[in-house]
């Protein structure tokens, strides 16, 4: 029924728990899994160090996360087409979900806390609006 | 409580504290927290301003001014010399002219006072530009740098007309003009030399001399009625083909400046901010954020149109380099540290300054953003 299958993984338990699953969706159906990480660079910075003090952080903790993901999809068989962007985290994955012509969304349930979120609702809540396909929140 | 010292820096740092945290938690800049806080604290429980708290804080902006100009790129700016001039002298000298302009003629404020107003408002913000770029994946392209590069020289046309406008034009001038080119010219060929025979050090000698380097040249320029920030920001240009080879010593003076000194800045800097001016004199934040705005489109459009950006490109340029924030406030504190404007005048100018830090992002980032999509990062 899936042909493609995004999944946003913020690094968090709740991101992992959304991969493992999503490697188990994307093995059942024969898809194809896409896997996209949200680097947030804070809004409104005072100088340039703190962006790329803030950019070397969120590249260690990919990193590590990534490499993890990496990891739990080779156990489970399936093949992982992993990228990192920076930005904000629920435009950027409804632009990846697009731009990969997803059918099917999976996140986690714990996610970021940017202002935005503290305003509109979680990320997961913003994303199950947004997304242009069905999107599996993992609890 | 406040005149034990120690309960008042238990305060000022507890403020500090729980500003980085809020920041943390909301991914905005903790210096844009620290003001806000500053505004809740100043005009909810008071913070008195003593000796101490207005040394620290001077001290804060010194630095920040400092490390701003240590991450100007001189082979950027060299490298596309003609655009990064030509966008961000106009990207200064419009909205200058523009606000100063409003405020005098508009607002009848006093020639001195519409001046603050002018240098408040004619900043870029290097920072929000850098930041917005790294996630489209411009900092890495020619229109990136470009745009960059321009930035520097709006904020050195900022730092120099704060220095030099309310000067007084002595024979000392001439000589703390003729003492700073010196030492701009010298430091990058015995600074380097210097702090490779000291080395790093739990005493830190290198920053040492920096630091008295700074507060003799610094001192020097109040002396002549110049502003202390204009040598640091051009000394620590000096410095930024060293830094960019070396970058751990400016990392070092960075945690110093942001741990202890620049949230006395901010926070003071917010504290002095009028809650009921917010209210009264929100059309003229409106006048003020919109002349600063205008005055950026007129300049620097149509100069993205002759260095052929596309439409899309030059629209989003010229929002970028209308953001503004730390040297933005640095002026507007200095106009009323100097008693060149008062309170009133102050909470407007500061406000302006941190609405054109939001509003141009938010409308380039909605409406403009170029066709690149966002970059896909190296981790």
């Amino acid at each position: 029924m899936f042909r493609h299958i995004a999944i946003a993984h913020d690094g968090s338990e709740g991101g992992l728990r959304a991969l493992a699953l999503a490697c188990d969706l994307a093995k059942l159906h024969h898809a194809t899994l896409h896997m996209i990480s949200v680097e947030e660079i804070p809004d409104i910075p005072a100088s340039i160090d703190e962006v790329i003090e803030i950019k070397s952080q969120q590249n260690h903790k990919f990193h590590d996360a990534l490499s993890g993901a990496r990891a739990i999809a080779k156990e489970k068989g399936v093949k992982l087409n992993a990228e990192v962007v920076a930005g904000h985290p629920v435009a950027a994955v409804v632009a990846f979900v697009k731009s990969k012509k997803a059918d099917l969304l999976v996140v986690g349930f714990m996610g970021h806390s940017a202002l935005f979120e503290r305003i509109i609702g979680s990320t997961a809540d913003r994303l199950v609006r947004l997304a242009p396909c069905p999107v599996l929140v993992a609890k | 409580m406040m005149d034990n010292i120690w309960l008042a820096s238990a305060v000022w740092i507890g403020l500090a504290l729980f500003s980085s945290l809020i920041s943390i938690r909301l991914a905005l800049s903790v210096a844009l927290i620290e003001i806000v806080v500053g505004a809740l604290g100043g005009n909810l429980i008071g913070l008195p301003l003593t000796p101490w708290v207005n040394y620290l804080a001077g001290f804060g902006a010194i630095l920040l001014t400092f490390l701003a100009g240590a991450e100007v790129d001189m082979d950027v700016v060299r490298r596309n010399f003609g655009a990064s001039i030509g966008i961000g002298f106009i990207s200064f000298l419009l909205p200058y002219l523009g606000c100063m302009l409003a405020a005098r003629y508009v607002l009848a404020w006093p020639w001195s006072q519409a001046q603050i107003a002018g240098i408040s408002l004619s900043t870029t913000s290097v920072a929000v530009v850098y930041a917005v770029m790294v996630e489209t994946g411009l900092n890495k392209t020619e229109l990136g740098k470009i745009i960059l590069a321009a930035c520097f020289v709006t904020d050195l046309g900022t730092v120099l007309a704060l220095g030099i406008v309310f000067a007084s034009f002595t024979m000392w001038l001439l000589a703390f003009a003729a003492s700073t080119i010196v030492v701009v010219a010298l430091l990058p060929r015995f600074a380097p030399p210097f702090f490779a025979l000291v080395g790093q050090r739990v005493s830190e000698p290198q920053i040492k001399f920096l630091l008295l380097i700074l507060f003799a040249l610094g001192g020097f320029a109040t002396a002549v009625g110049s502003e202390a920030v204009l040598p640091a920001y051009l000394i620590g240009m000096a410095l930024a083909p060293a830094f960019r080879h070396d970058p751990e010593l400016p990392h070092r003076m960075r945690v110093i400046a942001f741990a202890i000194l620049t949230p006395f800045y901010f926070l003071k800097a917010g504290s002095l901010v009028d809650a009921k001016t917010l209210v009264s004199g929100v059309l003229l934040i409106a006048l003020f954020l919109g002349m600063k705005m205008a005055t950026k489109f007129i300049g620097i459009l149509p100069l993205t149109r002759y260095f052929r950006f596309q439409n899309r490109e030059g629209m989003y340029t010229t929002l970028l380099m209308s953001t503004g924030l730390t040297f933005g406030s640095i002026s507007a504190l200095y106009g009323l540290t100097n008693h060149i404007i008062d309170q009133t005048q102050y909470t407007i100018l500061l406000t302006s300054v941190i609405a054109s830090a939001v509003v141009p992002t938010v409308i380039a980032q909605k409406w403009f953003l170029p066709k690149v999509g966002l970059a896909k990062q190296e981790v």
